[in-house]
């Protein structure tokens, strides 16, 4: 069953096309991995969805439904998203990052907000750490901590830009279990990553974009051993060259 | 805090006085006799700015905010408006409201401190109105180091955008404003000196009261001495309990 459908997606920078008809469809449960080269609009694509970016062109469907007839702070409870620089609320303690929407855009007491909040950060290995400050903590604890903040809205699809980029090698690993995690919990997720293995691994889907515009999109296996493209064949050739 | 800060002045005054190698122990008698009035003078120099620096930030945490994120039309008055306030000699603005507003003027006197409270209202609103206008560039800095992301993240959790800004925003903004309060708290204290202009007797004028009786013009320096260590204690006291605030807030770790 569709969850995200993009239908013909335009969108510029002033002058600079950056999303070029981008049409996809998204099922429910399934994972999705966008791969290109910087400045191809990843990015764009992950923020038209939430509605952080606004599209020219074209229709995004959630749930049946065009985006541009839904509240977007509706929307954006339904839609999570995990950053690359994890944005972490500076102020507030790891239990404070989770408990802000549940309190202030799902209406739960201080008591209910807490109870779950210690919940989703246990769940991705983080019980020890509750009233630990964004300052006080790895990166890879940073980034686990972002997703469960994204995590407690009870989102039916969650977006990830580049979550494990800002990351030294060895924390990258922590990060990854937990997407993995999320996604044999039937997750519905659109990540961009360079994470090759996962996408192998774990994605239905690998979509390669260069300049706005879908180059290839399939089976991640296919893509790897038998692409259809000249450009997705060099390109892949080119990120698995460099590991 | 102002309990506080008249106390140790009561303290200080005397103790000090006596230190003091001026061989006019007579005019320090003077300033002696005379402590309660001027201490009336130091409480209202405390209240008037404790009102004007409190109503500059009701309105220049908004303007600041106002400043930061509006746009077009507000934008544009509020900045506006905050040059002119900014661009006007302090005087000219107590005088201005004092005579141009239709305060009452038989609204009396506060009591105790004996000054008149259309005097009074006259000068918390141009003090108040002129610190707003410092306030808020303060507070636009403050907010406009914020990062981005923050907003962002506040937002794709669902939050509305004036819940992001009270809830994300503004906590970090606060935390980074101390300092340039500080700074304003302190400008705005020694500012209240003015209203001398229409007559209130604030510490100041207290003091010019004192020395320009007939045959106590001797005792200008000693007089002056006094209300300038009164202003020190004020100030000193005051950064002293922001700092404690600032300690008190500050976020564990650092920033990041
Ligand atoms: N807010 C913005 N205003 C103007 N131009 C933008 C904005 N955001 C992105 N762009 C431009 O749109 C293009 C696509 O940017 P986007 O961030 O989506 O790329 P990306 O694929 O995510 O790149 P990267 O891998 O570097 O993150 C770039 O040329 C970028 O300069
Ligand atoms: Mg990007």
């Amino acid at each position: 069953m569709t969850l995200l459908a993009f239908d013909g997606v335009t969108k510029h920078y002033g002058e600079e096309l950056v999303l070029d008809a981008v049409s996809f469809e998204l099922d429910r449960s399934e994972v999705e991995v966008i791969i290109g080269p910087s400045g191809s609009g990843k990015s764009t694509l992950l923020r038209c969805v939430n509605r952080l970016a606004e599209v020219d062109n074209g229709t995004i469907r959630f749930d049946g439904e065009p985006i541009g007839d839904t509240d977007a702070d509706e929307l954006r409870r339904q839609v999570g998203m995990v950053f690359q620089d994890f944005n972490l609320f500076a102020h507030r303690t790891a239990l404070g990052n989770v408990t802000l929407g549940l309190r202030r855009v799902r209406g739960f007491s201080k008591e209910e907000a807490r109870e779950r909040a210690r919940r989703e950060l246990e769940q991705v290995g983080l019980g020890a750490q509750l009233d630990s400050y964004p300052a006080e903590l790895s990166g890879g604890q940073k980034q686990r901590v972002g997703i469960a903040r994204a995590l407690a809205m009870d989102p039916e699809l969650l977006l990830f830009d580049e979550p494990t980029s800002a990351l030294d090698p060895e924390l990258i690993g922590e990060v990854l279990a937990v997407m993995r995690e999320l996604a044999d919990d039937g997750m519905t997720m659109l990540c961009v990553t360079h994470e090759l293995g996962f996408a192998r691994s774990v994605a239905d889907r690998l979509t390669f974009l260069e300049a706005g515009a879908i180059v290839e999109r399939g089976d991640p296996e296919r893509l790897f051993t038998d692409p259809r493209s000249d450009r997705t064949a060099e390109y892949l050739s080119r990120l698995t060259g460099e590991y | 805090m102002d309990a506080v800060a008249v106390e140790t002045a009561a303290i200080l005054v005397p103790d000090l006085l006596g230190w003091v190698p001026l061989q006019t122990g007579g005019d320090w008698m003077f300033v002696w006799e005379n402590r309660r009035f001027l201490l009336l003078g130091t409480a209202v120099t405390i209240l008037l700015t404790l009102a004007s620096v409190g109503l500059g930030f009701l309105l220049g945490l908004p303007a600041g905010a106002i400043e930061a994120y509006g746009d077009g039309r507000l934008q544009s008055v509020v900045s506006t408006v905050g040059v002119a306030l900014r661009g006007t000699p302090i005087v000219v603005l107590i005088v201005l409201f004092f005579f141009g507003l239709p305060i009452p003027r038989q609204l009396g006197s506060i009591p105790v401190l004996d000054v008149r409270m259309s005097g009074f209202l006259a000068a918390t609103l141009a003090l108040g109105l002129r610190s707003a206008a410092y306030q808020s560039q303060v507070f636009r800095g403050t907010i406009q180091s914020v990062g981005e992301g923050q907003l962002k993240a506040a937002r794709s959790l669902g939050l509305s955008k004036p819940a992001a800004i009270r809830h994300v925003v503004l906590p970090q903004a606060l935390r980074r404003s101390v300092p340039g309060f500080q700074n304003e708290f302190t400008i705005v204290l020694k500012d209240t000196s003015v209203v001398f202009a229409i007559g209130l007797a604030e510490l100041l004028r207290r003091g010019y009261q004192l020395f320009t009786q007939p045959g106590r013009q001797g005792a200008i320096i000693e007089v002056i001495l006094a209300i300038s260590l009164i202003y020190f204690v004020l100030t000193f006291t005051t950064n002293r309990l922001l700092d404690l605030l600032d300690h008190h807030y500050a976020i564990p770790g650092g920033e990041s």
